[in-house]
């Protein structure tokens, strides 16, 4: 992978510089083989840009960032992918940066992510996006692979839970689950729990992948094939095991640390965003909300379906800190349990939607994954916001796992050349 | 993070720009040559960087001014000449303030006219002109501009 | 010899014509020089580190987005020891330091606000305007050594 050309990310920003984290973005991309270079625009192609796009802004650099936009998507420069991105808290650069992701995916094939940053933003939390951007552009081959062959295992080692998978023949033969104690230690007891399930021993394993949080750990320890990161592995995993590998489908996952929305076409992601201020928008504010409860968040979905919807809990968990005091305040005014547990699934997929969704299209299906997705209050909470009927579906909470195994198959013919 | 151990400190460097008919960027930069005296002069498409002494730079500016008075434009830049973090060829493309002198360099006939103009008031004429506003001609309806195109 | 703002902070004739009559323009490049002059952490291109946003909460408050507070970080200080000011409306095509536009309404506003000598006006469309725009600025800087 070394020797490979850099893969060209267009960067179509407004602020980095002045936000003084230009240097992290750059350094970002440079650690996962990618190169972020400025399209040359003339002045001309400013005026022209601007005037064509129709969106008149007053920032000259967003005028800017329309015309570097523009010439990518025209062809008159050439880039593997683009980085959108811009000052959070800036409505004029929100709007351009949201018409020109959707301009960008409309009209090419060419990967985008978008991203709002402050001046905190570290190289550290670009990676994922970068890295994802860098292997839909350079490892479009792996991405187009639709049926599992061989016998594959993949590892999902994430921030709060560590899954395994093991496939054969296009069919899931094991599975392995665990909360996220120590890195290694959780890995090789999901391994184990999957190897028992399917009556084999790692020596069976044509191929292995592994994704999340623990990746390269895992990835080292296991001598995996192929060590992902979490946005295009899970997407995959989620058109694979819904059945939804052609055409347009929007994945949704809401983890415990943060939440992934994904527009795919053909099973190839298009555009992404990855984030959430904060813990009260994820899968945690849930923990949270049935720790106080006294369910085991297991039963929390059951629990929160006895429920309406809980629309007149005041619950808002925009920061889990203020959600936390909503939850206790509600359950101290006498509301039923059932209530306070539809109105926090109510309030994470409110934060999803404002945060995440609108930086992607939401086309149908909609499809939920990731352990959240077995909360079905939450699920139902997300299908009356985007009203459409969610799919979840089977071994949805494996899904890092899934797409690993899936992806890791890519490997199996390979090997047996060598 | 890795320091940083700036270079060229105490130096200014200062953009020349010459929009004439009869002085090219090259005569401004081969002028400049010839008198640097060791003081760094890089040459651009639009005339030249000059790096060094606030003192040095600004001799150099004199004498060049004086090759064609109303149009010779100066500014100061932040970076010393060729720096990788603002070079074209490291970036990909045109750092932001590139355009902006596109932009300005199309209005400095305007600005030499002026120039050459108000040289030849007197101060009254001048605190007069000064006053006054230029009645600008109403832009024509870009509607109205397409149905006459559509009729030629 | 004054001080003179000049805004668009980026603009090449603003900068030649303040020079030109007897005054020091402050524009973007003295303080970027600053930054590039300063040892401290690398941060290429601009060297401006996350302190900046941060220093340039003096001007701006925290939930004004991090792009608005590094540029403010740049033209404060420059703002401060500004004894007069030039003001061409509507730089909408001064890029990159002059990028952002709700920065220049701050930055504009700052300079009117102080009370210094101050002079606004349009760049010239026509040779004729030219005549004005120049006449305006070598009157308005002339004006300036008798006060």
């Amino acid at each position: 992978m070394m020797n490979e050309q850099p893969v060209k990310i267009a960067q179509i920003t407004c602020g980095a510089e002045y936000s003084g984290i230009q240097n992290e973005i750059t350094t970002a991309a440079e650690t996962v083989g990618g190169k972020m270079f400025y399209p040359d625009v003339a002045l001309k192609d400013v005026k022209r840009a601007y005037r064509d796009f129709g969106l008149l802004v007053k920032s000259p650099d967003l005028k800017l960032a329309i015309a570097r936009a523009q010439a990518v998507v025209e062809g008159r420069i050439e880039a593997d992918g683009i980085f959108i991105a811009s000052c959070f808290r800036c409505a004029e650069a929100a709007i351009v940066r949201n018409e020109l992701r959707r301009y960008i995916v409309e009209n090419s094939r060419i990967p985008v992510v978008s991203y709002s940053f402050n001046e905190r933003t570290g190289a550290s939390t670009l990676l994922t996006r970068l890295e994802a951007l860098t292997t839909i552009a350079r490892r479009r081959s792996l991405m187009t692979r639709e049926v599992q062959i061989g016998t594959t295992m993949g590892v999902d080692s994430g921030s709060s839970t560590t899954k395994c998978i093991i496939m054969q023949d296009n069919k899931i033969i094991g599975t392995g689950w665990r909360p996220t104690t120590e890195v290694l230690k959780s890995a090789d007891e999901v391994v184990t729990l999957a190897l028992e399930e399917s009556n084999l021993k790692i020596s069976d394993i044509e191929a292995i992948a592994t994704t999340g949080y623990g990746r390269f750990l895992v990835g080292k320890h296991l001598n995996a094939d192929l060590v992902q990161e979490e946005l295009t592995v899970n997407s995959k995993g989620a058109v694979y095991l819904a059945n939804a590998q052609k055409g347009f489908a929007t994945v949704i996952d809401i983890g415990g640390m943060d939440n992934k929305a994904i527009s795919a076409n053909d099973g190839i992601p298009g555009s992404f965003t990855m984030g959430g201020i904060c813990a009260g928008a994820s899968g945690r504010f849930l923990e949270m909300t049935a720790k106080r409860l006294g369910v085991d968040i297991t039963e929390l979905g059951a629990l929160s379906m006895k429920s309406q919807g809980g629309d007149d809990v005041p619950m808002n968990s925009y920061c889990i800190v203020f959600g936390t005091q909503s939850l206790v305040n509600a359950l101290a005014s006498g509301y039923k349990r059932e209530d306070v547990a539809a109105a926090a699934c109510h309030s994470v997929a409110q934060q999803v939607y404002e945060q995440q969704l609108q930086e992607v299209d939401i086309k149908e299906p909609v499809i939920m994954v990731g352990g959240s997705s077995l909360i079905q209050g939450l699920v139902r909470a997300m299908g009356r916001m985007l009203n459409t009927e969610i799919v979840v579906p089977h071994h949805s909470q494996y899904i890092g796992a899934a797409g690993g195994a899936l992806l890791a198959s890519g490997f199996v013919n390979k090997k047996k050349e060598e | 993070m890795k320091p940083y151990v700036p270079q060229y400190v105490g130096t200014i460097t200062k953009y020349v720009f010459v929009d004439s008919p009869d002085i090219t960027p090259q005569d401004i930069a081969t002028a400049a040559y010839e008198i640097a005296q060791g003081i760094m002069i890089k040459e651009t498409c639009f005339g030249c960087q000059i790096t060094g002494s606030p003192e040095d730079v600004e001799r150099i500016i004199n004498h060049l001014q004086k090759l064609d008075p109303y149009r010779i434009y100066v500014k100061d830049r932040g970076f010393p000449p060729g720096d990788a973090r603002r070079c074209r060829a490291d970036l990909g493309g045109a750092r932001p303030g590139y355009l902006g002198h596109e932009y300005e360099m199309d209005l400095a006939r305007y600005i030499t006219y002026g120039l050459q103009e108000t040289d030849r008031m007197t101060n009254e004429k001048l605190k007069i002109t000064a006053d006054q506003k230029v009645p600008r001609p109403e832009m024509l309806d870009i509607e109205i501009l397409e149905s006459l195109m559509k009729e030629e | 010899m004054a001080k003179v703002f000049i805004y668009p902070a980026t603009s090449l004739i603003l900068s030649t014509l303040v020079t030109r009559f007897g005054h020091q323009p402050l524009g973007s490049a003295i303080s970027i020089r600053e930054h590039i002059q300063t040892p401290g952490f690398d941060s290429p291109p601009i060297q401006i580190t996350s302190d900046d946003p941060q220093y340039g909460l003096k001007w701006a408050a925290v939930e004004v987005p991090s792009g608005i507070r590094g540029r403010m970080s740049l033209y404060g200080p420059l703002v401060e020891e500004a004894d007069a000011a030039i003001i061409i409306d509507e730089p909408d095509l001064a890029f990159g330091c002059m990028g952002c536009a709700r920065t220049n309404e701050l930055l504009a506003f700052m300079l009117r606000e102080k009370n210094i000598p101050r002079l606004e006006l349009n760049y010239p469309t026509s040779k004729e305007e030219g005549v004005t725009f120049v006449a305006a600025i070598k009157e308005f800087l002339k004006n300036l050594e008798r006060q």
